[in-house]
């Protein structure tokens, strides 16, 4: 889980090189400037490549924040 | 390239570089396009700070008549910019009379293209890339049979590209190589295309970028190609079976050598350096040359080294002859072990295996060789560098022959024009970006930034021709210099390497001080790894190596400079080219 932690805090710092390692964990679209739809796309691009998942357009919307994402990622990336 | 290496290579741009301002024009959302195309030409200009910016969605024709400004402009066409009918999202119907109505638009919006484009400032490269993605099934006839209508959309398409490629200022993405670097089955995203208006996949997007940035900023071109004979340039051992007997056609089985010998002519002609090192009796193979079949004819190849020592003896003395670094030519041999021993002494050639017996790997090397020495344009020095190399050879010869070098140079009826207005020509700039030996300071130049140097009102930009009674040399100089109070600040002076030893940088550097009217100059001189020769020529007048920049004064200049038997003359700005 921590590693799944790690790696997306390493697409974040890729899609949004402003934040710092401390502001990852709590970014969210509120917070974050610059973290638009077409900055959405970018991350979800990068964590695709990062994590070798592929992730549905139908649900980004919904992945607003590190947490969030982290948590549809911690999901995706279970032993099955 | 990945979407994460992109993003890295973009943020890593030093930001105090100077810019290197791109638009790319378009009617989708380009945003992984956009990224791409930034970290490509990125790594083609490290020490550019290159930004991309777009236009608006939808508006590609209006953002082409609003980019008046910037280093380059990549256009990107697809389908619904030419009619809104043929966009996916489009609420539109599909009836006759619109698969009817789509030629006439189109034709419509690519003259509007057509006409912003030619409006572009001359020396700023356009990169084109043509709609590369899926029609919508919109024409009556099946998908496995093309409609008239759609054969007559893109024969439109096709003529609007010829016509703009026609003079060199737009270059236009090879649809072939597209295809073979993007499949066609991987490139369209319908569901992007319908959410967020991004139709291309992330690999084509960074496919179509890389051949963008290829295209506004080309690698430069090999200036010379080295080959073996046997079982390379022709079949069969010419020593062996005789040189009659070498075959390079159909009938031999051996038509692969044939098209080798096609593309090295075809190469040659366009400028590019074509030599021979072979293993071989000297006499065999001018008996092979001889041959009226032969399709890379003789005068197409200067020098031919054959011989019985180590190929990289030849290649030393052919690289010699050429007055070209290693690193700017292609090897050719049938032998991997030649090739390995060519490799071993001479770091950075490109050295490449002849596939005698593998169709498909030949076609590759054709097209490899095309790509590494391929050019836009050829200029009418690129037509008369091959004579020029064997001018220059004569030269030498009658020097190492016994000619005193103070006697030849004077009956050498040498002639040199310097061209004061001669900036705007391509070659010129051309000069100025592949030359590295007898270069002041190493720099490099886009044509925006060329054209806005050379074009102020204190420029001094000088092309400098040379002939004399074995031939023309062509333009080998070009100086670049503006006034700075009493003096003359020279910020760019090249020199062919073909054209050493003829003083021609002595006159070069009289004509500036008479012309220019000043008693001391400037110049802007940095060491580089290659430009020795420079370094070695200003020796002469400083008594030391330059290490940086320095100033020279005429007494300075007249004091060491030899005697000059040039007859010069000077085209001033208005007087050039009309």
């Amino acid at each position: 889980m921590d590693d799944i932690r790690t790696r997306l805090t390493e697409c974040f710092q890729i899609v949004f090189p402003d934040l710092s390692d401390a502001q990852i964990p709590s970014a969210s679209q509120q917070t974050v400037e610059g973290w638009d739809s077409v900055a959405t796309i970018t991350l979800i691009n990068v964590i695709e490549e990062q994590f070798g998942v592929e992730m549905d357009l139908d649900h980004v919307a919904e992945l607003d924040t590190f947490e969030k994402v982290c948590a549809y990622l911690q999901q995706r990336c279970q032993p099955a | 390239m990945k979407i994460t290496e992109a993003l890295r290579i973009v943020q890593a741009t030093v930001a105090d570089a100077p810019p290197f301002k791109v638009t790319v024009a378009c009617g989708f959302t380009p945003l992984h396009l956009r990224t791409f195309l930034n970290a490509h030409l990125q790594l083609a200009l490290p020490h550019r700070n290159v930004t991309v910016t777009e236009g608006l969605y939808g508006d590609l024709c209006g953002t082409l008549e609003r980019a008046l400004d910037g280093d380059a402009l990549a256009v990107v066409i697809e389908w619904p910019d030419l009619d809104a009918r043929l966009d996916f999202r489009n609420a539109g119907k599909w009836d006759r009379e619109t698969s009817s109505g789509v030629v006439e638009h189109a034709n419509l919006v690519l003259s509007r293209i057509r006409t912003a484009l030619v409006r572009m400032p001359q020396e700023r490269p356009i990169a084109l890339s043509l709609p590369s993605l899926p029609l919508p099934p919109i024409f009556p006839t099946p998908g496995w049979q093309w409609s008239d209508t759609e054969l007559l959309l893109k024969g439109t398409l096709l003529h609007f590209a010829a016509e703009l490629a026609r003079d060199g200022s737009v270059r236009v993405i090879s649809v072939e190589r597209l295809a073979q670097d993007s499949p066609w089955d991987t490139r369209f995203d319908l569901k992007s295309d319908l959410k967020a208006g991004l139709p291309y996949t992330v690999k084509h997007a960074e496919r179509v970028a890389a051949l963008l940035a290829k295209a506004l900023v080309p690698p430069a071109p090999k200036k010379g190609v080295i080959s073996d004979l046997d079982d390379t340039l022709w079949k069969g051992i010419a020593g062996e079976i005789g040189p009659e007997n070498v075959q390079w056609d159909l009938a031999g089985d051996a038509q692969l050598h044939g098209l080798y010998q096609k593309v090295l002519g075809s190469l040659s002609e366009h400028g590019t350096l074509v030599a021979v090192a072979s293993k071989n009796d000297p006499a065999v193979v001018a008996k092979a040359f001889e041959r009226p079949d032969i399709i890379l004819r003789p005068e197409q190849v200067f020098p031919i080294e054959a011989g019985w020592n180590a190929k990289s003896g030849s290649v030393k003395r052919i690289l010699e002859t050429w007055n070209i670094a290693a690193d700017s030519v292609i090897f050719v041999d049938d032998s991997p072990m030649e090739l390995a021993e060519v490799a071993a002494q001479h770091p950075g050639i490109e050295c490449l295996l002849f596939p005698k017996d593998d169709p498909v790997a030949a076609l590759e090397l054709l097209k490899l060789l095309r790509d590494q020495c391929g050019k836009d344009r050829v200029s009418s020095d690129d037509t008369l560098r091959l004579a020029s190399i064997r001018q220059g050879a004569a030269f030498r010869q009658q020097i190492d022959d016994g000619s005193a070098p103070e006697n030849f140079l004077m009956q050498a009826e040498a002639a040199i024009t310097f061209d004061f207005g001669a900036a705007a020509e391509p070659r010129v700039l051309e000069l100025v970006n592949k030359t590295n030996q007898f270069n002041l300071n190493g720099r490099r130049f886009t044509p925006a930034d060329w054209h806005k140097e050379s074009s102020s009102d204190n420029a001094l930009v000088g092309a400098v021709l040379y002939e004399d009674k074995f031939g023309p040399l062509g333009t080998i100089a070009v100086v670049k210099a503006h006034f700075k109070a009493e003096r003359l600040l020279v910020d760019t002076w090249v020199m062919s390497c073909r054209a050493f030893s003829r003083r021609i940088e002595h006159q070069t550097l009289r004509t500036l001080f008479e012309t220019a009217g000043v008693d001391e100059i400037e110049f802007a001189f940095e060491p580089t790894a290659k430009n020795g020769p420079l370094q070695e020529f200003f020796s002469t007048f400083l008594s030391e190596t330059p290490r940086a920049a320095f100033r020279l004064t005429r007494p300075q200049f007249e004091e060491h400079c030899p005697s000059l038997y040039h007859e010069t003359r000077e085209m001033k700005k208005a007087e050039a080219h009309g």
